[in-house]
């Protein structure tokens, strides 16, 4: 990570989008951070949790965004400005603290939320706009078009907020987020933080008061009137801004990084003086009039913007509201399908969209070239499927998971969730997942299928969740479950780590995200006190889970935990050397013949298996292998062999 | 024998799912695909081999064609005899009358198996031991003791190819196994022909084979005696002869007796497509001698069988003796009465007679069970 505290103002520094806004917070002052994880947006936290102890601010990875953003907001009340980044799921969790917090109004301190959509969902198990979100909420929002901007966006935003008296939004995508450009700094605040709680209130704060409690419609008017207030400020905000000929052909309005991918597109087609771009930088509320004036320059239009037809939508909203006899240029976008309402925009779908719009011949590159291209970068790749590490805990769990299932013979099945695990609906766990929503969501559905008994419903119905997402967002499922007697089995993955987002500390760690011991909140202590039948298992002995899932599913009885607890390979590989030297007795392994048919590279799939063609047999492919030995009990000829590696060695 | 060789899902399809399958135990042990779990056998994973599977090859509820099984066995094609290929019917018992005390009848199974032990005929004999919860599982039996701790009958289908399946296919130990019909049927199968990656059937010196008329199924029945009875405290289980008719349950403390209706709901469905009550195709066939208590019928089929019976009999190991003429008959009317109404059962469920489902026998025999 790149040093966001460095104190060089006016030089340039090379950032990732989230270290530009992390940057900006600390040049606004912050003294409050707090988030949970999720890709793309963890760096934000993650580079100022690194750097908290010396910048004197408080960082801190919560146990969900929904208590991240609440815990901000509590700065703000003391008068000490605080930020909450998140994904895009983060942003649905924290709605209904949300929609209240903008009734009441933030504290004197400036509150940002950062939220860090995923087009094309490339690290989520959704694709989500969240601008809109800012619409429906009555929220400020911004969105950086570069890495800049991502910085200076960011300690405005806390200016603003507190000029307002509410919370703010930054909305980044992983293309801002995860790329990185040069960043010119700007000073850090030497100001101490004093937080206290302020008794009384102004006008504009409506929350904390001593006095009689406003009403929610009063409170609601006031909040519109906020808005006036911002859409007034972003008439005349540096982040809005048009460059092109006076009458363009084509004006493109867009935002975010899809300004960059416009500016390419009219670069690529050589009509930088045919066609115009504006970009907004202040989204909500939309500058109208700044809008209105730029609208007049052509009779076409067309929005490119990731991923609803946000821009697009209220600009035709305001085009709705133009007087009657006003010229209404052609609008293009996703309602008239030149940009996709879906996945992310590049500068090739730009391009089309011109083109077909301004009737051009326009090819990108030679189809046979690209065939070409494509078929020497494939020949150089081996063909790959997402799938768990070699000596993975995941893939023994889902292992035995698959044949208590099987031996059951109930036809049961998983319901599943977010994290490394997701990778379980396909081969990698052997197609056990058949439900993924939300964290903490396969709890949630399996309380309901757990209560289908007098309907006939005889399934078992195993749940999996993460360690991290059991603290997250599924002790209240579990608590629901064992309450009202719902039969369905927890299986808790715990490899004692945020594996998918990058090995953030959380409750069963005992690390704190500044670097700090803390007291480890016990899973196992935690379900036993509410009451569930809990068993510890290593996943890495198969026929212990087996078992133990197989009782537990034929105990009657409401919900039951089961821990599957083993580090995440990637932890255990950094503290420890190898525990076994693996290999494959060629004598031994039958390989594709009855009696086998390949199951550890056919069925099995860990990456550090390889099957030979040549010789008919599998083998260990050393590089990957981690040793974990677990193959060794999953072939049927005693084939594969684990030696203790100490003895190799010496 | 025309036999068009599938794999694991033709079995799953044509066997299990139809309600064919006897858990004998043949099609699991060797392979990861199929396990015994709770009365069924589960298919954890698609094996996606179609051809040389011996799961379908050696289940005795896939085509098999009786005539080369018998042919491979004694030497000559099937015979139309209700009881199989006969050298000599007898009437037994166990000269120790210690082991009869668990045993079943007269306990010549435990009596013949523990003499090959001793006298090193075999090293180890695949059975069936009743667990300490009643459950029957398969047992490789290396001692004497093994043996006589495994003496009596559980009643319940058992899985015991399995454990002779998972024998390692380098194993130089000589074998014996006991097992109902279907299990003596499969292990035929595997004569004819010869298992890949598996301990050498060759090993195999002594099929003995048990009378049976059905078992019952392992998860049923085994949830019925846990609500019914004192699981620890049963000793021995028991249907005593015609006209009985009752199940009988010998615990610590006495009898409990249950009509044989309510025990016969509990049998496994797929035996009612079983032609053989008195495993046709063994060394030895064992079973009760109806009304002699404490004495057993052994049917001697082959010269293995027939040379173990009379070294039992010449050490003092069994009392041996002819068996009456009324017995001998009225066994070979049971046995005659049990293929006729299995293949009544067979015809009835695939619809037709020229459809048998698993089973190849002679047209002639087919109209004269079917007569």
């Amino acid at each position: 990570m790149a040093n966001i505290e460095i104190d060089a103002p006016g030089t340039s520094q090379l950032f990732i989008g989230n270290e530009a806004i992390a940057r900006g917070a600390l040049e606004a002052g912050i003294g409050f951070a707090a988030a949970y994880p999720g890709t793309p947006s963890s760096e934000i936290l993650g580079s100022l949790a690194q750097v908290a102890k010396k910048m004197g601010i408080y960082a801190e990875w919560s146990i969900n965004e929904m208590v991240a953003m609440e815990a901000a907001a509590g700065a703000s009340y003391a008068g000490i400005r605080a930020l909450a980044p998140m994904k895009q799921n983060g942003v649905n969790v924290v709605s209904d603290f949300l929609s209240n917090l903008v009734m009441t109004g933030i504290g004197k301190a400036g509150l940002v939320l950062v939220s860090c959509d995923d087009p094309s969902a490339i690290s989520s198990s959704n694709e989500q706009d969240t601008r809109p979100v800012a619409k429906w909420l009555d929220i400020p929002l911004v969105e950086p078009g570069d890495f800049q901007e991502a910085k200076d966006m960011t300690k405005w935003l806390f200016e603003l907020a507190e000029e307002l008296g509410t919370i703010c939004m930054l909305r980044s995508v992983t293309r801002i987020a995860h790329a990185r450009g040069n960043v010119k700094l700007g000073e850090l605040p030497t100001k101490k933080h004093k937080a206290r709680f302020e008794q009384t209130h102004d006008l504009k704060n409506v929350m904390p008061t001593t006095l009689i409690p406003v009403p929610s419609p009063f409170r609601h008017f006031l909040l519109h009137m906020k808005l006036n207030k911002a859409r007034d400020k972003f008439e005349s905000s540096p982040f809005n801004k048009y460059a092109g000929p006076e009458k363009p052909e084509l004006l493109i309005i867009t935002s975010g990084s899809c300004w960059l991918y416009s500016q390419d597109a009219i670069d690529a087609l050589k009509m930088r003086d045919k066609v115009g771009i504006l970009k907004l930088g202040t989204l909500w509320p939309l500058p109208e009039k700044f809008v209105i004036e730029h609208l007049n320059k052509s009779n076409k239009v067309l929005f490119v913007e990731e991923i609803d037809p946000f821009i697009e939508r209220a600009i035709m909203e305001l085009a709705g509201n133009l007087p009657s006899d006003a010229v209404r240029p052609a609008f293009y976008g996703k309602r008239s399908g030149h940009i996709n309402a879906f996945g992310e925009l590049n500068p090739d779908l730009v391009i089309k969209a011109v083109s077909s719009i301004l009737g051009i011949e326009y090819q990108a590159r030679d189809v046979d070239y690209s065939n070409k291209v494509e078929s020497i970068v494939k020949s150089n790749v081996p063909e790959r499927t997402m799938t768990f590490c070699a000596g993975c805990p995941h893939r023994a769990t889902f292992w035995s998971i698959k044949n208590a299932l099987k031996l059951d013979g109930r036809d049961g099945f998983v319901t599943g969730d977010i994290g490394c695990y997701s990778m379980a609906i396909g081969p990698a766990g052997f197609f056990q997942v058949r439900t993924m929503h939300c964290m903490g969501g396969g709890a949630g559905v399996a309380n309901g299928l757990g209560k289908l008994g007098q309907f006939g419903f005889d399934q078992p119905v195993i749940a999996v969740v993460g360690d991290s997402t059991f603290y997250h967002a599924t002790i209240p499922a579990l608590i629901n479950g064992i309450y009202n007697r719902s039969k369905f089995i927890l299986v808790i993955l715990d490899n004692n780590a945020t594996a998918m987002t990058g090995f953030q500390p959380h409750p069963g760690t005992g690390m704190t995200a500044m670097g700090e011991p803390t007291e480890v909140v016990s899973m196992e202590g935690l379900c036993r006190a509410l009451g569930a039948q809990v068993k510890v298992c290593d996943p890495f002995d198969l026929k212990a889970s087996t078992d133990t899932l197989l009782k537990m599913m034929a105990d009657d009885g409401g919900a039951k935990v089961v821990i599957m607890r083993r580090s995440c390979e990637l932890v255990r590989a950094k503290k420890e050397k190898t525990p076994y030297k693996v290999r494959v007795d060629a004598n031994k392994c039958i390989g594709e013949s009855c009696g086998c048919d390949r199951l550890c590279t056919r069925i099995f799939l860990c990456p550090g298996l390889v099957w030979d063609k040549k010789t008919g047999k599998s083998k260990i492919d050393e590089v990957v292998c981690s040793g974990c030995g677990v193959c060794a009990d999953v072939c049927p000829q005693g084939a594969i062999v684990r030696e203790a590696a100490c003895l190799i060695s010496s | 024998m025309a036999i068009k060789t599938k794999g694991c899902k033709e079995l799953v399809a044509q066997v299990i799912e139809t309600g064919l399958c006897t858990l004998c135990g043949a099609c699991t042990g060797s392979c990861p695909y199929l396990a015994f779990h709770k009365g069924r056998i589960a298919l954890l994973d698609n094996c996606s081999r179609t051809e040389e599977s011996q799961c379908y090859d050696y289940c005795p509820r896939t085509y098999t064609d009786l005539n080369v099984i018998s042919q491979e066995i004694f030497g000559t094609p099937y015979t139309t005899s209700e009881i199989g290929e006969v050298k000599d019917v007898v009437m037994a018992r166990a000269t120790d009358q210690i082991a009869i005390k668990h045993t079943q009848y007269g306990g010549a199974v435990t009596a013949l198996l523990s003499l090959a032990l001793a006298e090193r005929t075999i090293d180890s004999a695949v059975v069936t031991k009743t667990l300490d919860d009643k459950s029957p599982s398969p047992f490789l039996a290396h001692t004497i003791d093994d043996i006589v701790q495994c003496a009596g009958s559980s009643y319940m289908a058992c899985p015991v190819l399995g454990k002779y399946n998972q024998i390692h296919k380098d194993s130089n130990d000589r074998l014996a196994i006991v097992g109902t019909p279907c299990q003596v049927l499969s292990i035929a199968k595997m004569k004819a022909k010869l298992p890949e990656n598996r301990i050498n059937i060759a090993n195999v010196k002594l099929v003995i084979g048990l009378f049976c008329t059905w078992a019952l199924s392992p998860d049923k029945f085994h949830e019925f005696l846990k609500e019914n009875c004192d699981l620890p405290k049963v000793r021995k289980l028991d249907i005593p002869p015609p006209p009985a008719n009752r199940f009988d349950v010998y615990t610590s403390d006495g009898m409990t007796s249950f009509p044989l209706e309510q025990i016969r709901k509990f049998t496994m469905p797929a035996c009612s497509f079983c032609l053989d009550m008195t495993s046709e195709f063994a060394d030895l066939s064992v079973g009760s001698v109806e009304g002699t208590e404490g004495w057993n019928t052994i049917i001697v089929r082959t010269d293995a069988g027939a040379d173990l019976l009379d070294r039992a009999n010449k050490k003092g190991k069994l009392e041996v003796r002819k068996l009456p003429k009324s017995n001998l008959e009225h066994l070979k009317e049971a046995a005659l009465l049990k293929k006729k109404r299995a293949l009544k059962q067979i015809v009835e469920k695939s619809g037709s007679s020229d459809n048998l489902l698993y089973l190849g026998l002679s047209p002639e025999l087919i109209e004269t069970l079917l007569a």
